[in-house]
């Protein structure tokens, strides 16, 4: 047994004595790895000190920060080329209630050359003598120039546009959202455009997509206010995302821009929408039901004259709009609404044309004359009601899974007039002017009576286009029509000849747009316009035809289009 | 020297056809939202266990990392029943409408 014990202990001495070095170079090793490891996790918990110290200051920045900043910028080069453009200014004069006047004695003795009468049969010989000889009988037209036609070439115009868009999670089921523009041709920063028809007037509804200078507008801002209580009902007030709406995001190459039919409404309004996603009720995807809700025209505030001499009243407009389905693939809209209480233009501002300081204002333009390249600018406010109007729309799109787009829209346009008129006419309707004597009695001037045309007009729209996948980007085609009375709000579409969609006539547009990369794009376009009527984009004055126009069977105050074409090409940047 | 060429031509056309490129090169979006809807929202639904997803749960750069690193590592055998194809395709409609990607603009 001892032997055994001795033979135990002599092998575990002698095993022991042979692990020594094995033993030994483990124990080293562990140590080497524990420093190793003690190292990493120094390095580690250094690391994690810096990136906790990093991240910190990035939740309190996130934290802080409560607006996030989006935006686009666009630089544009147009070639215009406007084709017959006819200018030919008259005003409808009711000669019958003149003579009347006349022979009652209202203007004064004619025979009398200082008189009110015979100041004017002195300063217009020819028509004293039609008068006389009784060729002017009733109500008929007082040409006030010579008609001239011409064509003009703006071979290039330069515009910038940047949008800022500004978003905020006011709460969970609370969001702000804005958008601040500015819409400029290059040198020029004045802010308002000669009058030279009703595309040049710079004012609330149209600012964003007429050029008006270096100027940051608030072109939207509103909340979104979703989930009402629990329910499928959203609230959202402010200055309305009412512009680029469907279908006219594509030719944009922006998803959608707006929430009304972009062929219906293209206008900044400020009012307020109320929402039902019946959608989630129906299970039909992207189905809403709105109202909306809008002023157009304040009348009393900050208008009128020293003591609230107001004439005008305020525009209310209401309706609804309705995406049936809005599920990636198809889109189809329904719109309808109405404008209670138009007056015959807005507030704004206009860089008067001296052309007709020398036709309404002959003292003025004495001074004028002096100045020949001066133009005052002045502050417009309308004269009065002239009447409603309902517009409605149905529009469908389509885009398939591999991104081939089409999409058509029919619109149509109601407007009733009540027989006002100002200046430039009522509701779709001229003016006929009467001889009034001036305020201190010592001359004739003409003022807008009655519109010559109180009844209702219907006018229709029809837009249809595609847009197909092309190598590097896309392609796209489209044609819209206007009838002789269509009369939408689309005046702040930022086509330099005119909303193209507000064209009483047609319009054909082809486009090609070269993706970059996909936050950059280029675009390439020609547009062609050919009108048949006059006066698009406003519901002021009687749609004269343009050949008729041409012809000097008709007139109107503001020059007249025939033809007209835009070459344009782009660069826009998203970031 | 021809090999250098040759390496040349394939860059500068890599680099055209680059032109375009988003999330998962070659996803369809469209059809990313159809297999979305069928293969995500079976289990990503409002009031189901694994919680709901919609584009909007990530930021378009946390999109793409969930699905080149991630690849839906709580649960890896949804991603090994997808094809390569459809999985771009799920990846590219989910970046597109990230919570940080262009939202339509309207007011709902």
């Amino acid at each position: 047994m001892r032997t055994l014990v001795a033979i135990v202990v002599a092998q575990a001495l002698g095993l022991s004595v042979m692990a020594a070095p094995a033993v030994y170079a483990a124990d080293q090793q562990d140590s080497a790895k524990i420093a190793e490891l003690k190292k990493q996790l120094a390095d580690l918990t250094e690391e994690l000190e810096d990136l906790t110290t990093r991240v910190s200051k990035n939740e309190r920045h996130s934290a802080t920060d409560r607006i996030v900043l989006s935006g686009d910028f666009r630089v544009k080069a147009h070639s215009l080329h406007y084709q017959n453009v006819t200018w030919n200014p008259a005003i409808a004069v009711n000669f019958s209630d003149f003579g009347m006047r006349a022979m009652a004695g209202e203007y004064g003795n004619p025979m009398d050359a200082n008189s009110p009468l015979g100041k004017m049969m002195t300063a217009n010989p020819d028509l004293a003598m039609a008068f006389q000889s009784g060729m002017l009988q009733g109500v008929m037209p007082y040409v006030l120039a010579n008609p001239e036609t011409q064509d003009i070439d703006n071979d290039l115009l330069y515009t910038t546009r940047l949008r800022l868009n500004l978003k905020a999670k006011v709460w969970d089921n609370v969001d702000f959202a804005g958008r601040l523009s500015m819409y400029k041709n290059w040198g020029d920063s004045t802010g308002v455009q000669v009058f030279d028809s009703w595309r040049s007037f710079s004012m609330d509804g149209t600012n964003s997509g007429n050029t008006s200078g270096d100027w940051l507008r608030v072109e939207r801002a509103y909340f979104d206010w979703r989930d009402i209580g629990g329910s499928p009902f959203y609230l959202s007030i402010g200055r309305r995302p009412s512009t680029y709406g469907p279908p006219s995001q594509y030719r944009e190459n922006e998803l959608r821009g707006g929430t009304p039919s972009g062929h219906l409404v293209n206008f900044n309004f400020d009012g307020l929408t109320l929402g039902y996603k019946l959608g989630e009720l129906l299970d039909v995807e992207g189905m809403v039901v709105r109202f909306c809700y809008g002023q157009g025209f304040e009348s009393q505030w900050g208008n009128g004259e020293l003591f609230g001499d107001t004439v005008t009243k305020d525009t209310h407009l209401g309706g609804f709009n309705i995406d049936v389905i809005n599920d990636g693939n198809h889109f189809l809209q329904l719109t309808l609404f109405g404008a209670k209480d138009i007056n015959d233009g807005f507030k704004g501002t206009i860089a008067f044309p001296n052309q007709l300081a020398s036709i309404f204002a002959p003292t003025m333009y004495q001074d004028l004359q002096k100045f020949d390249s001066f133009n005052f600018v002045t502050r417009v406010q309308p004269s009065g009601v002239i009447g409603d109007m309902y517009l409605g729309g149905i529009g469908y799109a389509y885009e398939s899974d591999d991104e081939q787009k089409f999409f058509a829209s029919f619109g149509w346009t109601q407007t009733n007039g009540n027989g006002n008129a100002g200046m430039f006419g009522g509701m779709l309707s001229d003016a006929v002017f009467t001889a009034e004597l001036n305020a201190d009695g010592t001359e004739i001037i003409m003022s807008p009576a009655t519109a010559d045309d109180d009844s209702s007009h219907n006018g229709y729209g029809v837009y249809v286009g595609m847009q197909i996948p092309a190598p590097y980007g896309k392609v796209g085609l489209e044609y819209n029509y206007g009838s002789k009375y269509w009369t939408p709000f689309t005046q702040a579409q930022d086509d330099p000849i005119g909303s193209k969609l507000a064209t009483r006539g047609h319009v054909v547009e082809g486009y090609y747009i070269f993706d970059v990369n996909p936050k950059m794009f280029i675009k390439l376009a020609g547009l062609y316009y050919d009108y048949d009527y006059t006066g698009s984009g406003t519901p002021v004055g009687a749609p004269q035809k343009v050949s008729d126009v041409i012809a000097g069977r008709a007139y109107s105050l503001l020059p007249v289009v025939d033809k007209a074409y835009d070459v344009n090409a782009s660069l826009t940047v998203n970031f | 020297m021809m090999k250098t060429k040759l390496q040349l031509g394939v860059v500068l056309l890599a680099a055209l056809f680059a032109v375009g490129a988003t999330a998962a090169e070659g996803g369809n979006p469209k059809k990313g939202k159809h297999l979305y809807k069928k293969e995500c929202k079976v289990c990503h639904s409002k009031s189901d266990a694994a919680g709901e997803i919609t584009p909007m749960s990530k930021t378009m750069a946390q999109w793409d990392r969930f699905f080149d690193k991630d690849k839906h590592g709580a649960k890896p055998e949804v991603f090994e029943k997808l094809s390569e194809q459809d999985i771009k395709d799920i990846q590219q409609f989910l970046y597109d409408h990230a919570v940080d990607s262009a939202q339509p603009q309207t007011c709902g």
